[in-house]
């Protein structure tokens, strides 16, 4: 074991949290300066409408990843759900509550499919969910027969995603919800601290006499709800549910996870630092959007996800860089 | 029997399929159409060569779709300007060879995880093509498609390269040296570098061999039209992982073979013209494959449990 007290500023400012809140520091004041219009109450309230349905995702992907796992199909289970929706409402004329708790449960179904894959056939998560992407995306897509777009919700439904309460859009509310319920659970109950146990040593874990498998198959189960509740706020915000909702926020929600510094191995990582992961991400696509040039030239997506693409990539690279050098120059002085 | 158990089983499913549509959709076997769908489906093959290594050697990469579009961009922009096409060949595998040796170096080197490190390169290459290309189609000079030769010349030509070139690789990773580097690194690595093998070394030649496929699948796509989309990418690295593992080969490293991967390519890629032809609609094609992921990993989940109760 090596004593951190030696250099214990340096390690300090190394910790990927402080490294992140550093990054998410410059963006706010490169924004403030060169973005139109960034700074402004609207604006904030426009991010976190934005930004509720990745977050939201991201912070269940947290305790997946967190146990060493991983759910790639989660924007799949989010286009399922947003189908399943349209097809309670359009079809078989539900009223929108009902339907709107059973896209719930259809989201816990879905994550109740991988949950059982993973833990009762031991099978590996990578394939697992990338099966399960493939055959919730393709579901979706067989029902609405690849173009069919449910666009008659009811009004009260889709002013959810207009309405404000304290001055915070609903969606805000939403995500600190989700924060507070992801963060209790896995930093202050013993149910949620075995998941860092298990990401840290399946067997270890196992042999302290922690139910592995079924609390394994926890975060799947609760990442299927999650994917429900997504599309939800998918659906009133874009106002229409289509077979491609959430496409690609697998990859959103992981990138949002993993800059948020917990490890891909699982064992180690903080719901707090999944927050910032999303935050970072959703500045920089509100404010790339913003500068004038770049809306001039109608690249706002494209560069924002580059860049995201880009800061993972430097984010996961630099404190392994920077540890590489720092052992070269221990072992030339020793 | 037991050794070859899931070749086997994909060959029957396979074999099954096309009984069913040797006796209801017998249309399906006229010459012309059948070597087309075959020759468009040697891009895949070729990447999915590729995949398998990744996978043998325990990493995962799925930055090749967008790896395979930056290719073809880079091919099509200079067969454009007119560059002789053994200098266009040149260039695309080189490209894509650097490519697979960033994910190498992040890989191999830094010790990063494979599955972050190809997500972030994947994302990366994908927006850079959109950000250059726009979505913009390129037009290839004439002589370009099929080299110039017939169609159907062409279409046999490609089709036989990318055989000889399966069989190669498999002849390849079970006979030399190297081959044995990448199983042997999958299995175990510290027992492999013990053995005197170089774990990182073998770890990144597999992911720049990685690149370079997805240059030379990139370049077999080039040559079967007169455009290049640079959206041809988007997908395939699903597509070649679903092929190695219903072929066979596991996530967990180490285990399976080229040819259990041809014949999950096989398998996958009739089930779309299979639907079309048995009239079932197309749309069900994404939920069909995902199907027969799970139903593989699943009977490797039966089979594991089986062997060691």
């Amino acid at each position: 074991m090596r004593s951190p007290s030696k250099s214990s500023i340096q390690g300090l400012l190394l910790r990927h949290e402080v490294l992140l809140l550093g990054l998410l520091f410059v963006e706010i004041l490169f924004f403030l300066n060169n973005a139109r219009n960034f700074g402004t109450p609207e604006n904030l309230s426009n991010i976190l409408r934005h930004s509720a349905e990745i977050g939201l995702l991201a912070l269940a992907m947290m305790p997946v990843v967190l146990t060493g796992g991983i759910d790639l199909s989660v924007g799949s289970t989010l286009g399922l759900c947003a189908v399943l929706l349209g097809v309670m409402t359009h079809s078989w004329h539900w009223a929108t509550f009902p339907a709107a708790l059973a896209t719930i449960g259809f989201g816990g179904v879905a994550g109740g499919i991988n949950a059982l894959l993973i833990t009762t056939l031991r099978l590996p998560p990578l394939i697992v969910t990338l099966g399960t992407y493939s055959l919730f995306r393709g579901l979706a897509e067989a029902i609405t027969q690849g173009s069919k777009t449910y666009r008659e919700f009811e009004p009260s439904f889709l002013g959810l995603a207009e309405q404000q309460f304290a001055g915070i859009p609903i969606q805000g509310w939403v995500l600190v919800a989700g924060a507070l319920f992801f963060g209790l659970l896995v930093h202050s109950t013993t149910f949620g601290r075995s998941f860092r146990a298990i990401g840290y040593s399946p067997e270890g874990t196992r042999y302290a006499g922690i139910p592995v498998l079924w609390r394994t198959a926890l975060p799947y189960l609760l990442t299927g709800f999650t994917a429900g509740i997504a599309a939800l706020l998918f659906t009133a915000r874009l106002r229409q549910a289509r077979a491609d909702a959430g496409s690609g926020y697998e990859l959103a929600a992981i990138t949002a996870v993993v800059l948020g510094g917990t490890s891909i191995f699982g064992g180690s990582g903080t719901v707090y630092g999944t927050l910032t992961g999303v935050a970072a991400i959703a500045l920089l696509s509100n404010g790339i959007s913003r500068i004038p040039a770049v809306l001039q030239a109608g690249i706002g997506g494209e560069l924002a996800s580059l860049l995201t693409g880009a800061l993972l990539l430097i984010a996961l690279a630099t404190p392994k860089l920077l540890k590489i050098l720092q052992d070269r120059k221990r072992d030339q002085t020793a | 029997m037991n050794r070859y158990f899931r070749e086997l089983s994909v060959a029957s499913a396979l074999l099954l399929l096309l009984g069913v549509l040797a006796i209801w959709a017998p249309h399906f076997y006229q010459p012309q159409p059948l070597l087309s769908r075959f020759t468009a489906q040697s891009p895949t093959l070729i990447l999915t060569i590729g995949m398998t290594l990744v996978m043998l050697v325990r990493q995962i990469d799925i930055s090749v779709g967008s790896q395979f579009g930056i290719c073809a961009v880079v091919a099509g922009l200079l067969a454009g300007k007119g560059l002789p096409m053994p200098l266009v060949f040149l260039a695309t595998l080189t490209t894509g060879t650097l490519m697979g040796a960033l994910n190498g170096t992040l890989v191999a080197t830094l010790g990063l995880p494979s599955i972050v490190v190809s997500l972030a390169t994947m994302v990366t290459w994908a927006e850079v093509l959109r950000l250059t290309q726009q979505g913009r189609l390129i037009n290839l000079p004439e002589g370009t498609q099929w080299f110039g030769l017939s169609q159907v010349n062409g279409q046999l030509l490609i089709l036989a390269g990318a055989i000889a070139f399966l069989t190669f690789s498999a002849w390849f990773l079970k006979n030399r040296a190297a081959g044995r580097f990448v199983y042997a690194v999958g299995s175990d690595a510290e027992a492999a570098r013990l053995a005197g093998i170089n774990p990182k070394t073998t770890t990144f030649m597999v992911f720049a061999v990685m690149g370079a496929l997805s240059g030379l699948a990139a370049l077999i796509n080039l040559v079967q039209s007169p455009q290049v989309d640079p959206k041809c990418g988007v997908g395939l690295e699903l597509r070649a992982i679903a092929a190695a593992v219903v072929g066979g080969v596991a996530v967990s490293g180490g285990r399976g073979r080229l040819w259990g991967t041809f014949l999950g390519l096989l398998l996958l890629s009739t089930i779309n013209p299979a639907l079309t032809f048995l009239h079932v609609e197309a749309y069900w094609e994404k939920a069909i494959q995902g199907l027969v992921i799970l139903l593989a990993v699943v009977a490797d989940g039966f089979r594991s449990r089986n062997q060691n109760a």
